[in-house]
């Protein structure tokens, strides 16, 4: 496995990084809006059973 | 603001037919149903039940009536600049912990396929690291310096990975727009295991110069490099079937088509003016950050006036799918989250009527099991309520009344839900024999065979399926957040064990459902069976269909003559590889 902490490891890291640069130039991107009302809740949230909640879930 | 297309008659005409058609075929279930369950007395369970049987029956014939509108329809001309290719183009490669010798493989192949094509100096690529792990980031890093110095890259491939994950996938390529994004006119976005054509990407340029109100065009990716049992059934599903669903969803969708998050070309000022996507008040699985953001991007395009398209003849267009059932069940949940929070923009201000319906189409893709579901245990719990049946309903008649059968209303109901599920494929592979599409699967006998295969896999596969959906939207709507797990890929074969752990709960279900059943309707456990069945051996089934797939069937047209990128990959990948001892001891 790679050792991060190798003094060449940081060598390509910079060089990386330096090679890898975007062209800087910006572009603004304006959020759009999609609530109607703060805090208003969704067809399906509506029917949520507040009792029970979880923090994640997975397989 | 893009330019504001006239509306297109047909289109509307074509909705209006597809989606009367599906409710009439609805409005029969749910008939048929109501006169089966009254024929031993009518109660409240009976009108439940039709109910239920009326939404389900409405999304199969949804897509029942798109593939035969994908079968009727030919795909539009579309115009096209052939002159040369003036814009710049950024080729986005989002990463997220994936496996960088494989993925900067694939950018590799694509760079030298566009260099063949004459115009690889106008098209940049970036690769747009998410990752969180540090050792997988230095590998990126590593490895990004072999991919720029096999292909000559400095200037032209460029790397960049952020500190924090803000946004998820449509916050990282929001970061690259605000960043850079006015350097290009626009973005070929792709996902880390996305693979396309130089000249397909040329192509897609030429239809954007041809058309200035096209804001974003989408490929119809194919699957590719499946090698188990399950993924290379999708994968057949994927190139015989997808072509015509999305030619009849593009007949419908006019210029408010879908985006699928990949292997699309968008116009970057029109993006960067409309799609800056908020995040959404509450926390999530319902607020947040927008999960599926795909949905909403196109829904904001459209928006704005501009023309969202799916082209789907635009070959050269691939993408890998999970090898097994667990791993497309958790790629699933994700997805189940994302269309369940659109339950919240349904009413966004603005949106077209159509971008509403498409939210609302893919909240039913994960509702729809459930109704089944509901319609199974209202089945099973109906005796308990039913009423008893008086056999003597006419006063002072002396004979008994013996209630008239309605089971051939259940036969006809069950043979209408069949017809809807299995005619569209045989239909299609009916086409593709006259077409002679069925050449690249082998011929009309084995197309047969993997669409007969197939549609048995998929019949035995559905119950699972089923239950998987059914968890998630149980948990979406208890309030638990699946999440941003990474991409499982490779391999994917699954031990017995393994897949015990991932389905023991659908086992124990199906057994419970079975009992149930003998001890309440058992008249009902025979219909139940293929059902139950497959959920008590999901287990064998998960592991069964995740082992490689050695039969000849499921044969596609990329397999029979892999395309030159693939090849390319293969051998660009196959050298980095023999380097990987070498490296790793680095």
């Amino acid at each position: 496995m790679m050792q991060v902490a190798k003094p060449e490891q940081f060598d390509l890291d910079r060089l990386a990084e330096q090679l890898g640069k975007l062209p800087d130039a910006p572009l603004a991107m304006p959020v759009q809006e999609l609530e109607t009302a703060p805090h208003a809740s969704g067809l399906l949230a509506a029917l949520r059973p507040r009792f029970a909640r979880l923090r994640k879930a997975g397989h | 603001m893009g330019a504001k297309a006239a509306p297109d008659r047909r289109v509307y005409v074509t909705r209006t037919l597809t989606l009367t058609a599906s409710l009439l075929a609805a409005g029969l279930g749910f008939i048929v149903f109501l006169q089966f369950g009254a024929s031993d007395g009518f109660d409240s369970f009976d009108v439940l039940r039709a109910v239920l049987i009326f939404a389900s029956t409405f999304w199969l014939a949804w897509g029942a009536f798109t593939a035969l509108l994908g079968l009727t329809s030919r795909p539009p001309a579309v115009p096209r600049d052939p002159g040369p290719i003036r814009a710049m183009t950024a080729i986005l490669v989002p990463v997220y912990n994936e496996d960088p010798v494989a993925t900067f493989a694939r950018i590799a192949a694509m760079d030298a396929t566009l260099r063949a094509t004459g115009f690889g100096d106008r098209f940049h690529f970036a690769i747009l690291s998410d990752t969180r792990n540090d050792e997988v980031a230095a590998r990126e890093r590593i490895w990004f310096l072999r991919l720029l110095a096999d292909t000559h890259g400095e200037g032209r491939i460029f790397y960049r990975r952020r500190t924090q994950n803000k946004g998820r996938k449509a916050g990282n390529i929001e970061d690259f727009i605000k960043r850079a994004g006015a350097a290009y006119q626009y973005a070929i976005i792709l996902d880390a295991d996305s693979l396309m054509e130089g000249a397909t990407m040329v192509e897609m340029v030429r239809r954007m110069q041809a058309a200035p109100d096209l804001g974003l065009l989408q490929t119809l990716p194919t699957i590719i490099r499946a090698k188990s049992r399950f993924g290379r059934t999708m994968q057949f599903a994927g190139a015989f079937y997808s072509p015509i669903f999305a030619r009849g969803l593009a007949m419908m969708q006019g210029r408010t088509g879908p985006f699928w998050g990949h292997n699309a070309i968008v116009r970057v000022d029109a993006f960067a003016q409309s799609c800056g996507l908020p995040e959404l008040s509450g926390r999530p699985p319902f607020g947040g950050h927008i999960l599926s953001h795909d949905y909403v991007e196109a829904a904001l395009l459209a928006r704005a006036g501009w023309t969202v398209r799916v082209d789907d003849d635009l070959a050269g267009s691939h993408e890998e799918a999970p090898e097994n059932i667990i791993d497309h069940a958790k790629r699933d949940r994700r997805w189940c989250q994302g269309n369940l929070q659109h339950s919240r923009l349904i009413f966004a201000p603005g949106l077209k009527g159509w971008s509403r319906f498409v939210f609302v189409q893919g909240i039913l893709a994960y509702i729809a099991p459930v109704f089944w579901l509901a319609f199974l245990a209202a089945s099973i719990a109906a005796p308990l309520f039913a009423p008893p049946i008086d056999y003597f309903p006419i006063e002072y008649w002396p004979f008994p009344v013996i209630p008239v059968s309605q089971v051939s209303k259940a036969l006809l109901l069950a043979l209408g839900v069949g017809g809807l599920l299995f005619l569209p494929k045989m239909l299609i592979l009916l086409d593709a024999a006259l077409r002679r599409r069925v050449r690249g699967f082998g011929g009309t006998i084995r197309a047969l065979q993997s669409t007969l295969t197939e549609l048995l896999f998929s019949s035995i596969t559905a119950p699972i399926f089923l239950m998987f959906q059914t968890r998630s939207v149980l948990q979406v709507l208890r309030g638990a957040d699946g999440g941003w797990p990474a991409q499982t890929r490779g391999d994917g074969t699954l031990s017995f064990r393994d897949a015990w752990a991932a389905s023991h709960w659908i086992v124990t279900t199906g057994a419970i459902v079975l009992a149930f059943a003998q001890a309440l309707s058992p008249q009902l456990v025979p219909w139940l069976l293929p059902v139950t069945l497959p959920m008590v051996l999901a287990p064998a089934l998960i592991s069964w269909s995740s082992r490689p797939s050695r039969t000849t069937l499921f044969t596609i047209p990329t397999e029979q003559q892999p395309p030159a990128i693939m090849t390319l990959h293969d051998r660009i990948l196959a050298r980095w590889e023999a380097d990987l001892p070498h490296r790793a001891a680095a």
